[in-house]
């Protein structure tokens, strides 16, 4: 019986370990706590054009990113479309200064175990940044969309 | 190009010369990597790393850069298959400091360390202390960037393997 147990365990472990996001999968039922300490679950984006964008403190790329995220967010939020960081920030403390310093005004999640983190696991995030953009229905459309893309989803002009 | 913080890994000691049998290897590598992109922003180096065969553990550090690879103590491994291993990767090595039991780096003279084909030359003085561990810092081609390389080649050309770029030979200087 015990063994039926392990053996079981083990697939289970296994398959969850390589599950990996891929275009038309849907908005992932998990939870981080954002910058204010409450719990979000990705789940309750569904309804908005939502970005879910992996980044990290410590990685220029993507500060450098950021720079164009922050005016992208502020110019199309009233259009049904959402930003929602998360970082894999080890240290706290640095991820809340990289959100003051890059002026990042939409939702800021954290999962702070660099790449062996949950949600980058979930993900399949292997470097950073990387970005998934999922429609209106809970959609993945996109990894790493270029701003146009984005654009375009949020203007729903893609079919 | 990034400014590279260079940063010593200590290789773990190789078997002394007379003894038949091996003792444990290189114990802990810290591996400075550089590349065209970030490289700790690259899952990449550390997949790689952690499936090499040897390997106990890879912990990064992001504050400066290193990837800090603590090695099982049967692992006879070699700089070369860590070199290989960060470039397979996409990335380059800056800096690689070794760790290993400071009784294998006496060597009398010029001679240097062999241990199962590889080559380890000291490129300072013996270090006094004959305990505890060692922390050598390899200098080849590979191990240190494109620039420096360069200026070692003037530093050590009285030293005639040096300019071979034999993968198995290391050249090596121990580190404070």
């Amino acid at each position: 019986m015990k063994k039926i147990m392990l053996l079981l365990s083990l697939i289970i472990s296994i398959s969850t370990a390589s599950a990996q996001m891929k275009i038309g999968d849907s908005l992932p039922d998990f939870q981080l706590k954002n910058n204010k300490d409450t719990t979000i679950n990705l789940v309750s984006l569904k309804g908005k054009t939502v970005l879910i964008d992996f980044w990290a403190s410590w990685c220029a790329p993507c500060r450098l990113a950021n720079k164009k995220l922050a005016p992208l967010y502020n110019e199309y939020k009233d259009e049904n479309f959402e930003i929602v960081g998360i970082s894999l920030d080890t240290d706290k403390t640095k991820w809340m200064n990289a959100i003051q310093k890059d002026k990042l005004a939409y939702e800021q999640l954290i999962d702070a175990k660099g790449f062996d983190a949950k949600s980058a696991l979930l993900f399949g995030v292997e470097e950073l940044p990387n970005s998934y953009l999922f429609d209106a229905s809970g959609k993945l459309v996109a990894i790493n969309p270029t701003e146009e893309e984005i654009i375009m989803q949020i203007k729903n002009k893609v079919e | 190009m990034k400014n590279i913080n260079l940063k010593f890994i200590g290789i773990a000691c190789l078997v002394l010369m007379t003894s038949i049998q091996s003792y444990s290897q290189i114990s802990k590598a810290e591996i400075m990597a550089t590349g065209l992109t970030c490289s700790m922003c690259s899952n990449a180096i550390n997949k790689q790393l952690k499936a090499t065969v040897g390997v106990d553990s890879v912990s990064t550090d992001l504050n400066t850069n290193t990837f800090t690879v603590y090695f099982k103590k049967e692992s006879k491994i070699m700089p070369r298959v860590l070199k290989e291993g960060v470039e397979k990767a996409g990335f380059f090595i800056g800096s690689l400091v070794i760790t290993m039991p400071t009784e294998s780096l006496k060597i009398e003279g010029d001679k240097a360390i062999s241990v199962n084909g590889s080559t380890f030359v000291l490129l300072n003085e013996e270090l006094k202390n004959s305990t505890g561990e060692t922390k050598v810092r390899v200098f080849d081609k590979g191990y240190v960037t494109q620039k420096e390389h360069k200026k070692l080649l003037k530093t050590f050309s009285k030293i005639a393997s040096y300019a071979v770029e034999n993968e198995d030979d290391y050249h090596i200087k121990a580190v404070l």
